[in-house]
């Protein structure tokens, strides 16, 4: 179990998460783009706002893979499968609270359920499970993060 | 003042937050809320059956006139009751929060204040929750009133009369009572206090004030055109910056008839009616967010656009009849969800096309994604525009080839190709410029009528449409005596005095309608933009008294007694009314 094996995981599992979101957003499965979103937070250029979120993205992706590898260290045990487990929680913490609750919190752009007619925000919010962007949104984002966390699970487990 | 129990639809003001919207009768009773936003189910819903649907009524017990206007430049309600012994004046609002502070979701003050004299008012709180079909518990909290229901909480604070569901007080000059009905959904209930409250309703009434006195125009119909900008912002769904058609459902065309809809939708065709109006006013914030939301919302189905999105982004509108409701003055069916939405309506796409024309010639930017997804959707449109279809009317007989969605599939082309010569979108031109040739040519063959000297309704249907004055809005490149000559033909055929009838002829749906309010401002916007000005101006006069007393519009007005018809206020007549009024300030300054 090594910590370079779960950054390595979290880089290689971050690419397949956006990768997967977006060739669903293709296929007319989802309008969740997770660059944009955290990108806008930024700036309103939509351009500079998916360049900045990428970066914030892959990020973010180190961060969890830290995450993982301590749980992984607490619980003395790393793999394919026990990530995808983490990942599945890790979906639900994604749809349920950080992206539907805290995100339209601090975002300065995104509207919210508390956001009334003396604020315009510029993106709609998620909603629970992500929802608002379209039915499959949840299914999308589940089936990413278990991708994520079974990467990060076997890279940290070295296999 | 009501008829069985039934207020009359132009009797009826209304109050929002951006989130929902409530009506408030001439006589001070609150027949319609939806909880916690526009389309979710109602909590109150008198409107739609006096005996079970739920109200908040407040209002003198005696015989008692009534007065209303909105406070100057502001959603903040004042109806003023005169009595024999005294008079009072009551204030309604949905509060908007001040930043960082601790808030109720969504709420409602009314304060009642005696003026002179003395007066007794009474009130009853009587929610029926999930479109009256629920009563709810009623439970006392830290000594008010709650109503639950599932996961959804109304608590009233009642300030200067006992707490209580109902109730009566007697008002002497300069005595108040302060009511507050919160509410909470899937979290905690907050408990106003009195002074928290107070300070809610003056932040709020600052807020309009402050907001519309932004409005740039200061033409003679500015109390209007003011009026107007102040509904539309309540229109907007602030989270999403989506504008619902109405905050009502189901109220009818004709009264006990059954050509009742929901129109708490946002419907794409509005779009390009909205940039216009809400750019020309200069509200470049709203029409950035109701863009993009128009854009996002439209995503997962693009090239093909839907009719209608739900104001989260939703395409699912799922038509039902509330069996239950017996309809407003015993006009059934009550729906919920709109069958509109499955439909294939061509002329959105010109709407859509100009939207994003304004938009672009006003930010001058699109950003690459959506230049390529709007390149697509042009394409789209040189492959779709020979189908028939349901038109802009929605009609729900068969699919045809109505020469109004032609005409704005010829926009939809035409933009595209200005977009493309602008850099804005991949240039597809030599495409784009050969399909809408081939449409002008189909309309100036197909859709004229030299008998009737007008553009028709359809290739199959010579007679007129009042849809069709919307051309010279998108600058269709018509022949000028045609335009001209097709506005006096459907004011000939369409017209009875100012008003608009949209067709006569059939549409699949069985019962009749009254005039359609939204035409006769595109007629006063038609004739202005073919350089009729006077004309033009001398039917925005008579128009402008047409709406209610405290200058709102329904979807329709009955040309014989002048009574509103239909959902209100709606948004499309109120933006018809705005653009018009541009326009004839345009056209006067070209003189």
């Amino acid at each position: 179990m090594t910590l370079v094996g779960a950054l390595a995981g979290g880089f290689v599992g971050t690419v397949v998460l956006t990768t997967g979101l977006r060739l669903a957003q293709i296929a007319g499965l989802t309008r969740m783009d997770i660059p944009l979103l955290l990108g806008t937070a930024f700036t309103a250029s939509r351009s500079r706002a998916s360049a900045i979120g990428y970066v914030l993205h892959f990020l973010n992706g180190q961060i969890f893979a830290l995450a993982y590898w301590a749980i992984f260290v607490a619980v003395d045990q790393a793999g394919w499968l026990f990530g995808g487990v983490l990942g599945v929680v890790h979906a639900a913490f994604a749809g349920g609270a950080l992206v539907n609750i805290l995100l339209p919190a601090v975002h300065p752009r995104m509207g919210s359920r508390w956001t009334d007619a003396s604020q315009t925000p510029l993106l709609e919010p998620p909603g629970f499970m992500l929802w608002n962007y379209g039915r499959h949104t949840a299914l999308v984002t589940m089936l990413g993060h278990i991708a994520y966390g079974s990467i990060v699970g076997g890279f940290s487990a070295g296999l | 003042m009501r008829g069985n129990g039934y207020a009359q639809i132009g009797d009826y003001a209304v109050i929002g937050d951006g989130r929902t919207a409530a009506l408030v009768a001439r006589d001070g009773s609150i027949d319609w809320l939806c909880l916690p936003d526009f389309d979710s189910p109602s909590v109150f819903g008198a409107i739609l059956d006096a005996e079970r649907g739920g109200a908040f009524s407040l209002r003198p017990v005696e015989r008692f006139e009534a007065e209303r206007a909105y406070l100057e430049g502001s959603n903040v309600l004042a109806t003023t009751f005169r009595t024999e012994t005294g008079t009072v004046r009551l204030l309604d609002a949905m509060t908007l929060s001040p930043a960082g502070r601790l808030a109720p979701m969504r709420e409602i003050v009314r304060r009642v204040e005696c003026i002179d004299g003395f007066v007794e008012v009474e009130w009853a709180v009587e929610p029926r929750f999930d479109y009256g079909q629920a009563c709810g518990r009623t439970v006392e909290r830290a000594g008010r009133r709650m109503f639950t229901h599932g996961s959804t909480a109304l608590i009233l604070s009642v300030w200067g009369a006992e707490q209580g569901a109902s109730g009566r007080a007697r008002l002497a000059a300069g005595e108040s009572v302060l009511f507050s009905l919160a509410s909470a959904h899937h979290q905690p209930a907050l408990l106003p206090g009195r002074a928290d409250t107070e300070e809610r309703l003056e932040h709020t009434r600052a807020f309009w004030r402050r907001w519309s006195s932004q409005a740039q125009y200061d033409g003679p119909w500015r109390d209007e055109v003011l009026r107007s900008a102040l509904v539309l912002k309540l229109l907007v769904f602030a989270p999403s910056g989506a504008i619902v058609a109405a905050p009502t459902t189901s109220l009818p065309e004709v009264i006990g008839g059954g050509r009742n809809w929901d129109y708490r939708y946002a419907w794409i065709r509005d779009a390009t009616y909205a940039l216009d109006a809400l750019l020309n006013l200069g509200y470049h914030d709203e029409a950035h967010a109701f863009f993009w939301w128009l854009m996002h919302a439209s995503r997962l189905t693009q090239p093909r656009m839907r009719v209608l999105y739900s104001i989260d982004g939703g395409g699912k509108a799922h038509e039902q009849e509330l069996g239950h409701l017996s309809g407003h003055r015993d006009s059934a069916p009550v729906r919920v969800g709109n069958a509109a939405g499955t439909q294939l309506q061509l002329d959105l796409y010109g709407s859509v096309f100009n939207s994003i024309w304004l938009h672009a010639r006003s930010h001058g930017d699109l950003g690459a994604e959506t230049g390529r997804g709007t390149a697509k959707i042009a394409d789209f449109v040189t492959r779709t525009w020979r189908e028939p279809d349901s038109g802009i009317w929605e009609v729900r007989s068969e699919l045809r080839h109505f020469v109004h969605s032609k005409a704005m599939c010829w926009a939809a082309l035409d933009r595209a190709c200005r977009l493309a010569e602008a850099d804005m979108i991949p240039d597809r031109r030599d495409r784009w410029r050969a399909a809408a040739d081939e449409i002008r040519n189909w309309v100036e063959t197909e859709g004229w009528d030299e008998d009737l000297r007008a553009y028709i309704r359809a290739s199959d249907l010579r007679e007129l449409d009042a849809s069709i004055l919307t051309l010279p809005l998108v600058e269709y490149a018509g022949d000028r005596s045609r335009l001209d000559s097709t506005i006096d033909a459907v004011r000939s055929r369409l017209g009875n005095g100012p008003l608009l009838y949209r067709y006569l002829g059939e549409d699949g749906v069985p019962g009749d309608e009254g005039a359609f309010t939204t035409c006769s401002f595109w007629l006063v916007d038609a004739l202005a933009r073919v350089g009729r000005v006077d004309e033009a101006a001398d039917l925005m006069d008579e128009l402008a008294p047409l709406a209610n007393d405290v200058g709102l519009f329904a979807e329709e007005i009955d040309p014989s007694t002048a009574e509103q018809l239909g959902n209100f206020p709606q948004a499309l007549v109120h933006l018809a009314l705005v653009n018009a009024a541009f326009s004839l300030e345009q056209a006067g300054k070209r003189r």
